[in-house]
């Protein structure tokens, strides 16, 4: 065995999911039927289909279904094969070999071959060209084709997270001759190697993908063709869906699930995920730099409460942490009860015997960002802070508050690893660093992390990480929101993973006899 | 103004305004709970003897809401509606006054501006301004203007051939004293008019840019914007989108009808 158990578990799971995904069966059975056309309604605009940059809820399952990734995220938030069929990795984890599937072609018919793979990674590591998956690859120094079936990345350092960083949504496999060509073609066309042709692309209304005959899953994809259809009044959409007008409902807001879910023929979901809202706290201003001042606003928060009425219970309270727990490594944080008295005391301690005053900045899109300010400024007034909520719309906070006040509510989806989680946020040269926190140790045990391959040393390293993440309070972040879907009775095998990035639309098939 | 009150429309309109005002003058001062209290055992609840009028999302308590509303709310009517009234007096006067090619370049200036939509303009103005309250009341006012100016203009233009401003004339008054107290005086009464029924305009504008999330922002509890949030839950407690969405009716209906009862008294076509 070359390669090292992390890898190998993902390997052997891959090999046995080469030819179906794994799929969570929700009581549904019989033998998939071909043929029908899926509608599935959204209620954002798909503005464009470059996958490279894109980054919009309904854009992600356009190009879920327009093209392969060399490994693609499953149901349990690990890499599978997808245009590799295996892949292997050194002692030290400083070089990977994907070895690619063979027969694939693309959807004008050119056959894809490790050539593709070299010139879409080229252009993903170039600063140049807008790319969101380069902040997840940095470590790659040089992608080289052995043959036209295989290919190795060579790493400036030790990375055991590869294969996670190969499947990120916007790391899709593009060919050669749309990367050499004009780039903003990519905006409005598609040329993939996914289970689905683009057939009519208007970003005001409709986006409809066609079946792909050539795709390398024998049979699959079931559907003829699949509708991507734009709502933008929730309303309309809700209305739409349980007439029948469309098969499924891409996003369901909290506040109509239950309506929704009890609606006769109708299937509708929730998958725990780890979507979260944060309260940044600005640690090189007053008062957020005394660490029991944070403490004392993470007592002041009534968890279970922002649950029931903001969440509508659809989701779980979260301690502190912006790992949750689908993601590898988590660890159990300990719960943190509403405590206003306790909080009380901190602020006494810390100096503020008389409560604090500040005001939070909240966006105005999504609403849940408002809401969070309004339920935090009502628990935590119990407990001696007088907060004040100033709502903005969202540009004017993106360009004056975002990444430079001292405490607005920030909003974030879930990452699928532990590494690329605190690499977004909170080591010292994260992406979108914005606490200030700055801690020499944490970002040593993250970097430590990522270069560490045996799992229960890296388990060990991330629970250090973790607990130093837990006792200085960098973020408070009061919930983890669930996904929420639904289907109709008639389609099958509608599933949606926890990063919502991966829809597995080629399994999906209608039942309308 | 008793005269007001003998039509039917005007006793309406002038009750539901007594109504409007004292709302917004003894609203937060007698609403029963704090407008932002969560009463958390008593969501999306319809009325009962502790929530009069119900609960919304948070279980705060609609009454309270709406008290608390209606000072933000009746405000940002007479506001937006002075403001514009003021600026479009003031240049539909000068028009008038001045007269020959002054009046020419301003009226096609004017005429332009109102060929375009009310909401569409004042979202434009929105857009560029951004959301708030103050740009909101602001695009609002820059809307009503030209409007304004027209009429104020038709009202001095018919004034100011009349016998007594000749007279002045003759006497060799000074132009500022005979707009100020000839022709203003005699030209004030469509604008009152016009400007009473304009209120009621502006309350639906500054509801509808609360709605579309362009004005008044949470926690506030701006009428139009309590039907926004509310929205959503429309089919779980319906009160929280008809209890606001109600008052803005009350408000603009009340408007409506006592400025239609003012035209009626000062036009003097109408008695007889």
């Amino acid at each position: 065995m070359s390669y090292f158990t992390l890898t190998r578990r993902h390997v052997l799971m891959g090999m046995a999911a080469a030819a179906t995904l794994p799929s969570v069966s929700f009581g549904q059975s019989g033998t998939p039927i071909s043929g029908g056309t899926l509608k599935i309604s959204h209620s954002t605009r798909i503005a464009t289909l470059n996958v490279l940059s894109l980054s919009g809820p309904a854009e992600y399952p356009c190009i879920d279904m327009l093209y392969s990734g060399l490994t693609r995220t499953g149901l349990d938030n690990q890499p599978h094969p997808d245009l590799a069929t295996s892949w292997e990795a050194n002692e030290d984890a400083t070089e990977f070999t994907f070895y690619l599937r063979d027969g694939v072609t693309f959807h004008d018919g050119t056959p894809f071959t490790s050539a593709d793979v070299v010139a879409t990674f080229e252009a993903i590591l170039n600063p140049d060209i807008a790319s969101s998956a380069r902040s997840v690859l940095t470590m790659v120094d040089k992608i080289e084709a052995v043959d036209d079936l295989t290919v190795k990345f060579i790493l400036s350092a030790p990375f055991a997270d590869l294969p996670y960083s190969t499947s990120h949504a916007n790391a899709r496999i593009l060919s050669k001759a749309a990367l050499e060509g004009d780039l903003s073609a990519l905006d409005t066309t598609a040329n993939g190697t996914g289970p689905f042709k683009l057939e009519t692309y208007d970003s005001a209304r409709i986006v409809r993908l066609v079946k792909n005959e050539n795709y390398y899953k024998p049979g699959q994809p079931y559907l003829d063709a699949v509708e991507m259809m734009l709502f933008p009044d929730l309303a309309a959409e809700t209305a739409n869906f349980l007439s029948g007008t469309t098969d499924v409902m891409l996003t369901v807001q909290q506040a109509a699930y239950a309506r929704i879910a009890e609606s006769a023929g109708i299937e509708a979901q929730r998958v725990s995920s780890g979507r979260y809202v944060c309260i940044v706290m600005r640690q090189d201003q007053e008062p957020w730099s005394d660490v029991r001042v944070r403490q004392a606003l993470g007592l002041a928060i009534d968890r279970q409460l922002l649950v029931d009425i903001i969440l509508e219970g659809l989701g779980r309270p979260a301690y502190d942490s912006i790992v949750a727990p689908e993601i590898e490594y988590y660890t159990d944080k300990p719960e943190i009860m509403y405590d206003p008295e306790g909080a009380k005391a901190l602020l006494a301690e810390a100096g503020y015997p008389d409560g604090i005053k500040a005001t939070i900045v909240a966006s105005d899109r999504p609403a849940i960002r408002a809401q969070t300010a309004i339920a935090l400024q009502q628990t935590a007034a119990a407990a001696g802070f007088d907060l004040e909520i100033k709502t903005m719309p969202h540009d004017t906070y993106l360009a004056e508050e975002w990444m430079k006040g001292d405490f607005y509510i920030g909003y974030w989806g879930m990452q699928p690893t532990i590494d690329a989680t605190y690499n977004l946020l909170l080591t010292s040269e994260a992406s979108y660093q914005d606490t200030e926190w700055k801690n020499a140790e944490f970002d040593s045990l993250v970097a430590e992390g990522r270069a560490t391959i045996d799992p229960a040393k890296r388990a060990e390293i991330y629970a250090k990480a973790q607990e130093l993440e837990l006792a200085d309070k960098p973020y408070i972040v009061p919930f983890f929101e669930d996904v929420l879907t639904a289907s109709s009775e008639a389609t099958k095998e509608w599933k949606i993973a926890p990063i919502s990035r991966f829809y597995f639309v080629e399994d999906v098939w209608l039942d309308k006899a | 103004m008793p005269r007001a009150l003998k039509s039917p429309t005007g006793l309406i309109g002038t009750v539901l305004l007594l109504i409007v005002f004292t709302a917004a003058l003894f609203g937060p001062l007698i609403a029963p709970y704090d407008p932002q209290l969560f009463h958390v055992q008593a969501r999306l609840q319809g009325p009962s003897r502790e929530f009069w009028l119900g609960t919304d999302q948070y279980g705060r308590d609609l009454l309270s809401r709406l008290l608390n509303g209606a000072p933000a709310t009746v405000l940002f009517g007479l506001g937006a509606t002075v403001l514009g009234v003021g600026a479009g007096s003031i240049i539909g006067v000068i028009a008038g006054v001045a007269g020959g090619r002054t009046d020419s370049i301003v009226m096609r200036i004017l005429d332009g501006m109102l060929a375009m939509p009310e909401l569409l303009f004042t979202l434009l103005i929105v857009s560029f301004l951004g959301g708030g309250t103050a740009q909101a009341m602001l695009a609002v006012a820059v809307t009503f203007t030209p409007g304004m100016a027209r009429i104020s203009r038709s009202a001095v233009l018919s004034v100011r051939t009349r016998e007594y401003v000749l007279a002045a004339q003759a006497r060799g008054e000074s132009q500022a004293w005979i707009v100020g107290r000839e022709v203003l005086p005699n030209a004030v009464a469509p604008i009152i008019v016009e400007a009473t029924i304009r209120v009621s305009f502006a309350i639906m504008i500054g509801a509808t840019l609360g709605f579309l999330g362009l004005g008044a922002q949470p926690p506030s509890t701006e009428w139009g914007l309590m039907v926004a949030e509310a929205r959503q839950f429309m089919f779980r407690n319906p009160w929280c989108v008809a209890v606001p969405g109600l008052a803005i009716a009350i408000t603009a209906m009340g408007f409506n009808l006592f400025g239609d009862a003012l035209r009626d008294v000062f036009d003097p076509k109408r008695n007889h």
